[in-house]
Formats: structure tokens, C-alpha cells, sequence
């Protein structure tokens, strides 16, 4: 038998590259055909309520990625969902579940719009953005401090808090609207006095703002922070044990009020961005889901601030693509939201598929 | 069962020739370049505890997994009753009565005794026959004196209860021949004890043991014969345990002699306590008694030693001591500082390094390697800027550094770049001494330090033990080997219910030291 299995050896590992090659094939080939079924099947869908998928396709690809404006557009729609992701990523490190983007960001468009209006036209320009941005990201913290001193003082499940906070942060920005801050030359209008003119953020390019660009350099300092530095470092030790963590002499709660804190005010800033660089003026459901889409976009990125970018990318030119199916197919907008199922199921079958290879 | 119990006679005595019950000859397995197995021959009678001891990686368990089915050797043979059998599945090792009791036990946490026994039960088809199997199980139960509920979930025992339901599992399940693997390292001494009774039990009733371990004492306990693996050879077949003393075992195990450590050893000048601790009280969890008022010093260059049974407050005592538990006490002063709170930054800084009870829970990140728990666990010492670079870490000055301690503690660590979760317990165990052991510290304290290693390793922890003290820094050890701890101690001190039973010198006898644990008045 030994002698057999040593005669086979050789011939056995010089075709080594063949099954190799071919699990590569499969393992494409799966990758390729669960991305394509979720298109046949979100087609056939479509077909079914009298669409035609293919100039359907065509329109959603050329009105996100062939067409400047709606290229703008998806840059516009990412740049708070990547900062949502960020805002969930950073204390997963520390082994928290932030479910409180929601809340964080409406807290935050709201604090942009107070200072907005505590500003007026006394301050305008760069030095009232600034303002704003510091104003929206102190409030997002505060916003996740709240559910953090909740866990740390009574053990609440800090899950739990942050998603119960979210109601309250959007019942916070519907009073402000509905009262105080209500504009009265809004013919009754639920919203707020509109930004002045030369108070929204800059343009890049013709179509999207630069909220874009904050976006992706958070993700970058995000992504040095969570890897390179030993805040990251204690972080992931809190994260893995936190029993572990506390008798090397790490301030376990020190750390994952830290990571809330900054999480919180990503989202924060998130919220100021969406309000300076496109509504201009607060009123009610402004920023909705985007909390929950970044939610979403950490988890599919297992929280690495790199992958949270492409995730929040894909999930932004969906929703793009979205509008483009009203005008095109007639079909509701929401009809997107089932494409956007199916490409998670998707991404969730490769990915177990890929981890169980590995 | 009284009529077989009296036929049952050591196998060495009988005359006249008996078929062995198991016969394995010759086995032979690698593992690519490894030779896991070696023309390892290993015979079972009936009615006979028979140990296998060894090293770690000498092939112990490479051999019961070849025994149960679960790899198939490359040559050899094995017959069951004189027949020469071919066992390439569990399942064809179980009909043949062959029942493996794995270190991690194969139970399902959810479900109740009785429903783990019938997932095992033979043949149950596609009904469950409850009644019979109950009633097996209740016999099984009553032989083993086994008092557990079988509609009790699995999850609600504690781990000790959980290997006897593993064993109840496996006889319900018809094996003659019971393997446990590394049985006791889950198991307090007086659990220990009542496992080797029952074995007995079951050697009386007709049937045969077989134990895989590394521990030289329990072997002696209970062994009808002996057989030694080392690396992947048997160096020892089936001996009688009284034809071969101690050292020729440890020889055999280890490949080489160990010398005794030094009985002699340099009495430092004790002019200075490196620990005074003043009515130190801990509250204990889970109804224990926790530390009630201890009072205790340690000189520098001394030893000394914890005993007692199993929750008196060894545990309060080493948190307290690494500041991961809340403590008053009037003082508890560590070399020069006298601590006012319960810290475990501030116990670092003064010097208190630790091994604590249980480094899985305690110590393990899952995720970070070996060299990243090595930043971890330095990353307070000194000032705190040890080993930082402006905002991040020194990696490079971490990797040296962890290589050295390797070096200096030479317990055969893993790789730097392992995660430690993945390490088997005695693996973690040499991670967490070489970080301790070999590094600077005022006072070491060690909780079962030995725990899981092999005869070597032990010897290695034991000369470790024996530099720090020689350095002049402090020992605490707390063991449940009496042997131990007479062996490294200068002093010991004895708790019972969270009080110092009383304090003995080196020389004491062993039996004076059970007294004190079990509450006798000094």
C-alpha cells in the first residue's frame, strides 16, 4: 500500500494546478450564476408586470454609470451611506452592534440645520459648513453616547437602545419642524427656514457635491485607525474578550464609548452632508433608511472600512437605478427594493460559499 | 455480577492463555512526512485497565483514532476476540464494541441525557424505543453509581457530569472495550478519583479500559499494564507497573532522564516582603466563600504555595492579587506600593504577573496571534509607551521581543504567528508561561501552571519556577498537586472556606497538609 501511494505520488502532484484550475472554474462559474439568476428572476419579475427587462437593464446602467448626472447622482447617494457604514464598523471592532445610524444621522442633519439657523446670514460660507459639520458630528456622538452610557451603567444591550433611539431622533426632528423651528413664510409647510443659498456644500464637477470626497477620506483614516494604530488594536482585544481585555489593563469602557463616539459622529456628519449638499432645509423623513442601508453595508463588508466603501457603492447605485424604473418601466420606484434582495441573497450564498473553501 | 467480579483477576495471573480482546499489531500511519504511527502494537484483555501514556504529539491519540475507526493504517493489523477485523468506520467500531470517550465530549449541549444516549443507541430505526433505552440507561446509571436526571438538558451539567453521561452514552451504546482520552484533564482530583472507581467497577463487571494520558501518578493508580508511546514508536508494551520505578517510566516517556530538580537550594536573605497582605477579604461568586480575612507575605526569593480543595478561594486570591476582582483589605502592599483599589493596570505596574485559572476565557482573544497577546499583555507595563510608535504599534520590537522570551522560557512554543484560539489547551498554557515565566516580574503568580503539559514541559515550568525565585522575585502557586507544591514550595499555605487553614514549611507531610485543606484546626 505504501509502496503504491509513494509510485502515484509524483503523477499526482504534477497535475496538482488541474483541479486547482477547475475549482477556480467552479467556483466562478457559481459566482457568476448566482449574480446572473437574481437578474433572470428580478427580469422575469418585471416582465411579468409588463416591463421588458432588457431596455429595463439598459436604462438602470445607463442612468447610474453610462450618464454624468446620474453618476453625480450615485456619488451623491454614497457619501452617507459609506459614513453610515463606517458609523456600524468602528464599534463592531469593540464588539457592539450599532443599529442607531438612523437616528445618528437625522440627529445630525437636524443639529446642521439648528446651526443653520442660529448662524442666519452672520456666518456663511466655509466658516458656517465647518460649524455645521462640527455641530452634526457632536450630535450624532451625543446621540450614540447615550445608548453607550446605557450599556456600560445598566447593561442595556446597546443594540437594542440604539435602535429604539432612532425613533426618538426622528420624533425629535418632526417636533422642531412641526414647532419651533417651523418657517412662517412656508405656506404651512412642515419644514424649516431653507439654507441660504451660498451655504451648500461645494460642487464637484457639475453634478455631485463633495460629500463624496469627505466620505471616502473618512474611510481612509478609518481604515489606518482600525489597523495601524493601537487604538484599532485595543479595539479588536475588546471586540475578541473582553474579560481578556480588562486584565491586561485596557479601559474596556474607556474604549467602546470611544468607538460609539466616533461612529456616532460619522453618522452625524453623514447627516450635515445630506443637508448642505442637497435638501437645504429640514423637514420630516429627511435621511431616512440611510442609517439602515449603512447598517446593511457594514455587515455585507464584515466591517472593513474598504469593503464598506464598494458595498455602499452597489447599494447606492441600486437605489439610483431605482428612480430610473419609474420613468423608463413605470413600474413603482420601490419595485428596486426586490432587486436589492436578490443581489444580497446573492452576495450572502457566494460569500458562505467562499468561506467554506477557505 | 458478583460471579464475574470474582473471576476477574489481574491478567498476569491467570495460567492459563487468554484471548486477547483486542489485538493491534504493527499499526503503521503517516500524515505526508510525519509518521504518526510506527509498528505500534497494542493488546487488550479482558477484564484490564490498561494505560497509554506519552508525550504530547507521541502518537497516543493517533493510535485510538486509528482503534475507532477514524483513519485507516497504512499496515498493520487488529483482531477483536481472535478474529481479524477491518475498522474503517466509528460505526463498524462501535458493533464491534469498541466505545470512544473523546477529550471534548460529542454531546449535544441542547439536548437531555436521555436524547444524547438514544442519538448513540444502536440500531434505533426510525423510532425511538424510549423505554428500552431508558431502562439501559438506568441500569448503566445504577452500575456506574451515576446519579444524573435523564430529562436533563446536557447544557445544565457541569463538565464533570458530562463525561460520566458521555461514558453512560457510550456503554448504553454496547461497547466492551471503553477508550477515554485524557480523561482527568477536565476533572478536580476527588472527580478524578471517583472515575477511577467506577473504571474499576467496569473492569469488575467483565470489561476493559483503556486511558490514554500523560500522567505518570494516575497510570500507576489504576493500571492493570502499561504501554508508552514515543514518538509514534512503543517503547513499552503492556508492562506490569511494579517492573519498572518512576524515572524508568519518565525515561521512556520523555527519551531521555530527567534529573531531579535541586533538593538544595539557596536560601535567599529574606529581608524584604515582596507581597503583605492584612485581612484581605474578596466576595466569592456563585455561593462560594470567597476570601474572608487572609493574611499572607511572601519574602523575596520564596515560593510559596496555595493548597486546598477546590473553591476554598484560590481564585479570589489570584484575581485579587492580578486586581481583576474588587478586594478591601487593612493592607496589601506588593514590593514597595501599598495598593488602595482593586486594578489591574495598577497591579502591573507594581510588578504582579499572572497565569490565570482559566487563560481561555481570561487571557485568549480569538482572532489575535501569539505575538499580537504578547503586545496585549505588555501593552501597560512601565509607562505604557513600551513598544508604541507615535500612534501605532512597534511590531518589529514586539516580534524580537517575543521571539526572546521563547527563547529564555524554551517550553516549545507555537509559531509567533498561530492564533492562539486555535491552540490545543496545553498549547495555550505554554504561550501564557513563556509570556509570564519569562519576563520580569516582583511576583509571579501562577494558577495551576502545569495544567495540560506533559512530563518535560513540567519539569521545564518547574526550573522556570525555580530561576524566578532565584532572581528574587516572589511566587505564588496555587495547584492541586500536593506533590507540586511540597516539591517548589518554601512554605505552603492552606486554605479551607476562604481562611488560612494554616501554614506549613516544605517538610511537611503530605497528610498533614489533607487534614488542614479538609478544615482540621492547625
Amino acid at each position: 500500500m505504501t509502496g503504491f501511494a509513494a509510485s502515484v505520488a509524483p503523477a499526482v502532484r504534477s497535475r496538482l494546478t488541474v483541479p486547482a484550475a477547475r475549482h477556480l472554474a467552479a467556483r466562478t462559474l457559481f459566482w457568476g450564476g448566482m449574480y446572473l439568476s437574481a437578474l433572470v428572476i428580478f427580469g422575469a419579475f418585471t416582465a411579468l408586470r409588463g416591463a421588458d427587462p432588457f431596455a429595463m437593464y439598459h436604462a438602470m446602467w445607463q442612468s447610474t454609470v453610462l450618464n454624468a448626472y446620474g453618476r453625480g447622482q450615485v456619488l451623491d447617494k454614497a457619501a452617507p451611506f459609506i459614513l453610515c457604514g463606517l458609523a456600524v464598523a468602528i464599534p463592531a471592532r469593540a464588539g457592539l452592534v450599532n443599529i442607531g445610524g438612523e437616528g445618528q444621522i437625522v440627529i445630525g442633519v437636524t443639529a446642521a440645520g439648528g446651526v443653520a439657523l442660529a448662524l442666519g446670514t452672520h456666518v456663511t460660507g466655509t466658516p458656517a459648513l465647518i460649524l455645521m459639520g462640527l455641530g452634526a458630528m457632536a450630535a450624532g456622538a451625543l446621540w450614540a453616547a447615550i445608548a453607550t452610557v446605557l450599556r456600560l451603567v445598566g447593561n442595556v444591550n446597546e443594540a437594542i437602545a440604539t435602535l429604539l433611539l432612532n425613533y426618538v431622533g426622528a420624533d425629535v426632528l418632526n417636533y422642531l419642524v412641526y414647532g419651533p423651528w417651523r418657517d412662517p413664510a412656508g405656506n404651512g409647510q412642515p419644514a424649516a427656514k431653507p439654507l441660504p443659498e451660498g451655504d451648500s456644500l461645494p460642487k464637484l464637477g457639475s453634478y455631485a457635491h463633495i460629500g463624496i470626497v469627505a466620505a471616502l477620506v473618512a474611510a481612509v483614516v478609518v481604515a489606518f485607525a482600525l489597523k495601524r494604530t493601537s487604538w484599532g488594536f485595543m479595539l479588536r482585544c475588546v471586540g475578541g474578550n473582553q474579560t481578556a481585555a480588562r486584565r491586561a489593563g485596557l479601559k474596556v469602557a474607556w474604549l467602546m464609548m470611544s468607538a460609539m463616539l466616533v461612529g456616532g459622529a460619522l453618522a452625524g456628519l453623514a447627516g450635515m452632508i445630506q443637508f448642505t449638499g442637497l435638501e437645504g432645509q429640514l423637514r420630516p423623513g429627511i435621511a431616512a433608511t440611510f442609517g439602515y442601508t449603512g447598517f446593511l453595508a457594514s455587515w455585507l463588508a464584515r466591517h472593513q472600512p474598504g469593503k464598506v466603501v464598494l458595498a455602499a457603492g452597489l447599494l447606492a447605485g441600486i437605489a439610483v437605478a431605482g428612480d430610473s424604473l419609474q420613468i423608463t418601466s413605470h413600474l413603482p420606484g420601490s419595485t428596486v427594493n426586490i432587486l436589492m434582495a436578490l443581489i444580497l441573497l446573492a452576495m450572502l450564498a457566494t460569500r458562505s460559499r467562499s468561506k467554506a473553501a477557505a | 455480577m458478583t460471579g464475574i467480579a470474582s473471576m476477574a483477576a489481574p491478567v498476569a495471573e491467570r495460567s492459563e492463555p487468554v484471548t486477547p480482546l483486542l489485538d493491534a499489531s504493527k499499526l503503521t500511519i503517516a500524515f505526508g512526512p510525519v509518521v504518526a504511527n510506527d509498528e505500534v502494537s497494542l493488546t487488550v484483555y479482558p477484564s484490564e485497565i490498561q494505560c497509554v501514556l506519552g508525550e504530547n504529539g507521541a502518537g497516543k491519540s493517533t493510535l485510538m483514532k486509528i482503534l475507532y475507526g477514524v483513519y485507516r493504517p497504512d499496515s498493520g493489523s487488529i483482531s477483536v476476540d481472535g478474529q481479524p477485523v477491518v475498522i474503517d468506520s466509528p460505526l463498524v467500531a462501535r458493533k464491534l464494541g469498541l466505545g470512544m470517550v473523546f477529550q471534548d465530549f460529542r454531546l449535544v449541549p441542547a439536548l437531555t441525557v436521555y436524547e444524547n444516549v438514544a442519538l448513540a443507541a444502536p440500531g434505533s430505526g426510525p423510532l425511538l424505543r424510549r423505554r428500552e433505552i431508558l431502562g439501559r440507561l438506568a441500569e448503566v446509571s445504577k452500575s456506574l453509581g451515576l446519579d444524573v436526571d435523564p430529562q436533563a438538558p446536557v447544557r445544565t451539567l457541569p463538565i464533570a457530569q458530562r463525561q460520566q453521561v458521555e461514558i453512560a452514552k457510550v456503554l448504553v451504546a454496547g461497547a466492551r472495550i471503553l477508550i477515554l482520552d485524557e480523561p482527568t484533564s477536565v476533572l478536580a482530583p476527588q472527580e478524578a478519583d471517583g472515575l477511577f472507581e467506577q473504571m474499576d467497577q467496569l473492569r469488575k463487571a467483565g470489561m476493559s479500559v483503556l486511558i490514554i494520558t500523560h500522567k505518570l501518578r494516575e497510570a500507576r493508580k489504576v493500571a492493570d499494564r502499561l504501554t508508552v508511546l514515543r514518538g509514534g514508536k512503543s517503547v513499552v508494551e503492556g508492562v506490569l507497573p511494579e517492573t519498572m520505578n518512576d524515572s524508568e517510566l519518565i525515561e521512556a516517556m520523555v527519551g531521555r532522564s530527567l534529573a531531579p530538580l535541586p533538593a538544595e537550594r539557596e536560601t535567599m536573605p529574606k529581608e524584604r516582603n515582596v507581597l503583605e497582605l492584612r485581612r484581605l477579604k474578596v466576595p466569592g461568586q456563585a455561593g462560594l466563600a470567597g476570601l474572608r480575612g487572609l493574611d499572607l507575605t511572601v519574602a523575596e526569593g520564596e515560593v510559596v504555595g496555595i493548597a486546598g480543595v477546590a473553591g476554598s478561594g484560590q481564585r479570589e486570591l489570584v484575581d485579587a492579587l492580578a486586581g481583576a476582582r474588587p478586594w478591601t483589605a487593612d493592607s496589601f502592599a506588593v514590593g514597595s506600593a501599598e495598593l488602595r483599589r482593586s486594578d489591574p493596570v495598577i497591579a502591573l505596574r507594581s510588578g504582579v504577573s499572572c497565569v490565570p485559572e482559566d487563560p481561555v476565557a481570561e487571557w485568549v482573544i480569538p482572532g489575535l496571534t501569539i505575538v499580537e497577546h504578547i503586545v496585549l499583555a505588555r501593552m501597560r507595563e512601565g509607562n505604557g509607551t513600551a513598544g508604541r510608535r507615535r500612534l501605532g504599534i512597534d511590531w518589529k520590537h514586539h516580534r524580537s521581543k517575543t521571539g526572546e522570551l521563547d527563547a529564555a522560557a524554551n517550553l516549545e512554543m507555537a509559531a509567533m504567528d498561530r492564533q492562539v484560539a486555535t491552540l490545543s489547551g496545553g498549547n495555550i498554557q505554554r504561550v501564557v508561561l513563556t509570556h509570564v515565566l519569562a519576563g520580569e516580574s516582583t511576583l509571579y503568580v501562577l494558577a495551576y501552571p502545569t495544567r495540560g503539559l506533559d512530563v518535560a514541559s513540567c519539569r521545564r515550568v518547574h526550573e522556570l519556577v525555580l530561576a524566578c525565585r532565584a532572581k528574587g522575585a516572589g511566587v505564588v502557586i496555587v495547584s492541586e498537586d500536593l506533590d507540586e507544591l511540597l516539591l517548589l514550595s518554601d512554605r505552603i499555605a492552606v486554605l479551607h472556606d476562604g481562611h488560612l487553614a494554616g501554614i506549613c514549611d516544605a517538610g511537611t507531610d503530605a497528610q498533614e497538609i489533607g487534614r488542614l485543606m479538609l478544615g482540621a484546626a492547625a
